[in-house]
């Protein structure tokens, strides 16, 4: 995947935070975001570039919401790595497949920040918070969306749109 | 769930490239995590607090933005639902149904601005109202980007609260954009105060959603639906502000109670706060310092 695309990726996943985060309908789908741009770099099979996107993202998202930079650096530049490893060795695939390994994905997160946040921070460990399920499931669902529309032939359900009006 | 490309197929061969770029990534994320890692009593730190003042212009206009699309999709379905009100009524009175719609909107939009005027105006301290840009919760820590920074008067460990009750305080300051930690956050606390009996304690948040009243003896009288304030004894939150109602209470260990308190603000719906004055540490009472409020 170019640069290019990365980085408009992640400006999109940065827009995309603020415009639900925002607003008071936010706790509706709580997506990650954020999550979906890494798992977009890792689909490509790039372990390096996951990897960096992964940190990069992750940065982002400790610059707005965390108290220490780096813990969700952290834990999104594993995920990276690790989805990219999912995208290659994997052979089935599908939008179920994809939902759940990212809704698993947002889990694993939740928990890296989670463990960092005690470790660190002395903070008490929440991981299977009702919020944390939620978003995971909201993650993995708008993944799986994702993946149905890429993988859908848009080209020839409007070819056979049209023929239809026409008779 | 497969490569798109040959040269990331190529990639894909050999993950040692992807491994070793991971292990000098998270090295580094650590190396940085320990160099923020603050002692106790810590601020935010003066990267973030960079970092907050460049991103100000941008998540200020995306928030704008976000208002205005989520203002219109609520003005849209306000007006679907007044619409159909109207319809039953159309073929009688159109022109003064839609006269009498606008006018009642008018007084409840009025209402409810007095409303928030005359509670807002019990808050000790109030320096003004403030914008929720966006709102996190994630792994027990629970908290808000609002839209106003040090150019606004914001100063760290300035409390934020809606005419409910107590919402949390800021913890790190840019120019025009703020963080702030919700009350319900795992590692928040505060002094509080049972209004009833006037016992000093510790409220925290759970980061689940709830918060608990700690350092209450066995032989405290407390009562399902006391009011819990703030004690104004941390150096941080006024006194007075109310925190919630006690929701639970039972015999924790041998000295104290374990009583849940259901916040007084309703943290699901937040959109704007109010500022308010940081207040000095009581000179008596419990001895709640910023150590523990983290």
């Amino acid at each position: 995947m170019k640069l290019s695309r990365i980085a408009l990726l992640l400006a999109a996943a940065a827009v995309l935070e603020f415009f639900v985060g925002g607003s008071p309908h936010r706790g509706v789908l709580p997506v990650d975001w954020f999550l979906l741009a890494t798992a977009t770099v890792a689909r490509s099979g790039d372990f390096v570039r996951a990897v960096l996107t992964g940190t990069a993202a992750g940065f982002m998202e400790d610059g707005i919401s965390q108290r220490l930079l780096g813990m969700n650096a952290f834990a999104k530049a594993a995920i990276g790595y690790a989805l990219t490893l999912v995208a290659v060795r994997v052979v089935f695939g599908g939008a179920l497949a994809v939902g759940g390994a990212l809704a698993a994905a947002s889990l694993v997160n939740e928990a890296l920040v989670a463990l960092l946040s005690a470790l660190l921070l002395q903070a008490p460990i929440v991981i299977l918070s009702r919020d944390a399920v939620w978003r995971a499931a909201a993650t993995g669902l708008m993944g799986a969306a994702l993946e149905a529309a890429w993988g859908f032939s848009w080209a020839e359900w409007w070819k056979r749109r049209r023929l239809r009006r026409l008779r | 769930m497969r490569p798109q490309n040959p040269l990331a197929e190529i990639a894909a061969v050999n993950p040692r490239r992807g491994g070793a770029v991971l292990a000098s990534v998270l090295v580094a994320c650590v190396l940085i995590l320990s160099a923020q890692a603050p002692g106790r009593g810590g601020r935010g730190t003066v990267l973030q607090s960079w970092i907050l003042t460049a991103s100000a212009p941008v998540t200020g206009s995306i928030a704008s933005i976000s208002r205005g699309f989520w203002g219109a999709i609520d003005s849209t379905g306000e007006l679907l639902t007044a619409r159909s009100e109207n319809g039953r009524l159309r073929r009688d009175l159109e022109v003064r149904e839609r006269e009498l719609f606008r006018l009642r909107a008018e007084v409840r939009q009025l209402g409810a601005e007095r409303r928030l005027a005359a509670e807002g105006s019990a808050l000790p301290g109030i320096v003004g109202a403030v914008p929720i840009l966006l709102a996190e919760h994630r792994s027990g820590a629970q908290s808000v980007l609002i839209g106003a920074g040090s150019a606004q008067g914001v100063a760290p460990d300035s409390p934020l609260a809606v005419p409910a009750g107590l919402v949390g305080r800021v913890v790190t300051v840019g120019r025009g954009v703020s963080r702030a930690q919700l009350l319900l956050d795992a590692s928040a606390a505060a002094g509080a105060r049972i209004a009833r009996t006037g016992e000093l304690g510790v409220v925290r948040g759970d980061g689940r959603g709830a918060l608990t009243l700690n350092n209450i003896a066995t032989t405290s009288s407390v009562a399902r639906g006391d009011l819990v304030e703030s004690a104004g004894i941390d150096g941080i939150y006024p006194r007075g502000i109310p925190i919630g109602q006690v929701d639970s209470v039972s015999r924790g260990n041998k000295l104290f109670l374990e009583i849940r308190v259901s916040p007084a603000a309703d943290f699901a719906r937040l959109t704007d706060l109010l500022l308010l004055a940081p207040a000095p540490a009581a000179p008596e009472g419990l001895e709640v310092g910023r150590g523990a409020v983290r």
